[in-house]
């Protein structure tokens, strides 16, 4: 085989090892990744502008000079919102009385503070805005819009020495990025954790690959193991963006009682479900996504409604750790996370299977 | 002026090329309190209103007569981003 398979133009692009990208939420495993040859983007939509800035310097104390990415979700249409109280009072009272239902059928708790939700106040597009202005002035070495195109701040990003990434989940968003002069395209299919695009990872990757000329594309939706690596790597795409891989992994700030919960579960205890916020979104079976797929529940409310309605239940189960109740966000290559393993590992294991597949094709070894 | 186009620092303006084209929008955001986003799309028909937010400015469209929105969307209209809107005619 000769050639490493696994140095693509997004290693080029980015002077990385591994074209392996960590999506998470945590900013050790930011480090822990970025050290151990790959890429990584700390997701910062509920973060504050200056609680932004100060991670961005964290990260930078640990990785020194290597490059990582902060993602935004810059949002891409915008209702009028209303204020809290008027939203809260809208919810119909057999909605209520189901969620009462809920509560008492599983024993669900009081939350122990003020719901995160209802401090945070954020239901309009001056936040997106304001965290999108420290990312520029911190110079991250990259941003990447998880949803809106970041097309109107390119020019500012590309003059600071940055890179831009957008994230799509439909060809003809790839192409317009692509026209605007984004960096890299993350391709998102259907196979992802939380909120996707109704097409799936393995029809998405090639449809943009084939429109996205010399711009790397990068696979995303699914991808676990070092054979979703080399698939990606035949698909057409420079790399793969894995989420749900990290969040039992030994560096992430999630509960144990998730990760335990993720090292257990298969792609059958995933569920999309509009439950949680009102929209179709993929995370781990748990009390409340099953009793509101019974005939009994009434038809879920859209957002932000439905949010509203399940946030009791999201924080009470978080506050007092109960298990039965707990869930994550998780993708269906959730089955393939089997221990709680260091990223560094996590990295080194994938870059071992992808070459053993690609070798295993050629029959030749890859000088690494 | 709603209360979306008022909340940053914005230019109003009107695109009378655009006023009365039909269009879609892959649209989406954020979801309140939460570390997810979601993506939503609708189908409707261009107001011609626009505004531009802050420097570098950035463009939202207000798209009226909603003819495909997502379940149980209140209200008949929506801001949409520039470039996440695919106006009818236009490549």
């Amino acid at each position: 085989m000769g050639r490493n398979p696994l140095h693509t133009k997004l290693c080029d692009m980015l002077g990385i090892d591994f074209p392996i990208i960590a999506f998470t939420h945590c900013k050790d495993v930011v480090a822990a990744v970025v050290n151990a040859g790959g890429f990584a983007v700390l997701g910062e939509a509920m973060h504050t502008a200056d609680e932004i800035g100060a991670d961005i310097r964290w990260i930078r104390s640990r990785v020194g000079d290597k490059p990582f990415g902060i993602d935004l979700v810059l949002p891409a249409s915008a209702p009028d919102a209303d204020t809290l109280e008027t939203l809260l009072s809208k919810i119909p009272d057999e909605h209520k009385r189901f969620a009462a239902y809920i509560k008492e059928k599983y024993n669900v708790p009081e939350p122990k503070g003020s719901q995160a939700l209802h401090q945070w106040g954020g239901l309009n597009q001056d936040i997106a805005r304001k965290q999108l202005e420290v990312i520029l002035d911190e110079r991250a070495p990259v941003f990447v819009s998880g949803l809106g195109s970041p097309a109107f701040m390119l020019k500012a990003a590309h003059e600071r020495g940055m890179k831009v990434f957008g994230l799509i989940g439909k060809a003809r968003q790839a192409k317009r990025e692509i026209e605007a002069g984004v960096d890299v395209i993350i391709a998102q299919g259907y196979d992802a954790a939380g909120h996707t695009g109704p097409i799936g990872t393995f029809s998405i990757v090639p449809e943009v690959v084939a429109i996205a000329g010399d711009t790397p594309v990068v696979a995303a939706g699914g991808v676990t193991t070092g054979r979703h690596l080399a698939a990606s790597l035949c698909l057409g795409a420079a790399g793969v963006w894995t989420g749900t891989l990290w969040l039992a992994s030994r560096e992430s700030d999630n509960d144990m009682i998730i990760k335990e919960k993720l090292v257990a579960a298969t792609a059958d205890d995933t569920v999309y479900s509009k439950s949680v916020s009102g929209f179709a979104m993929r995370v781990l079976k748990c009390p409340w996504t099953e009793e509101w797929a019974t005939s009994e529940a009434p038809r879920v409310l859209n957002s932000p409604y439905q949010m509203l309605l399940s946030s009791d239940y999201i924080q009470a189960a978080n506050d007092h750790r109960r298990a039965d109740l707990m869930f994550e966000a998780a993708g269906q290559g959730v089955s393939f996370i089997d221990s709680m393993k260091p990223a560094k590992q996590i990295v080194n294991d994938m870059v071992e299977e992808a070459l053993s597949v690609f070798e295993e094709i050629t029959g030749e070894s890859a000088d690494v | 002026m709603s209360d979306f186009a008022s909340r940053l620092p914005s230019v109003p303006g009107f695109d009378a090329e655009r006023a009365g084209k039909r269009a879609e929008c892959d649209g989406g955001g954020a979801i309140a309190g939460t570390r997810y986003a979601a993506r939503e799309e609708f189908t409707g028909t261009l107001t011609g209103e626009y505004v531009d937010h802050g420097d570098p400015p950035w463009r939202w469209y207000l798209l009226g007569r909603l003819e495909r929105r997502p379940d149980g969307y209140p209200g008949d209209a929506v801001w949409c981003l520039a470039e996440n809107l695919f106006v009818e005619g236009e490549p």
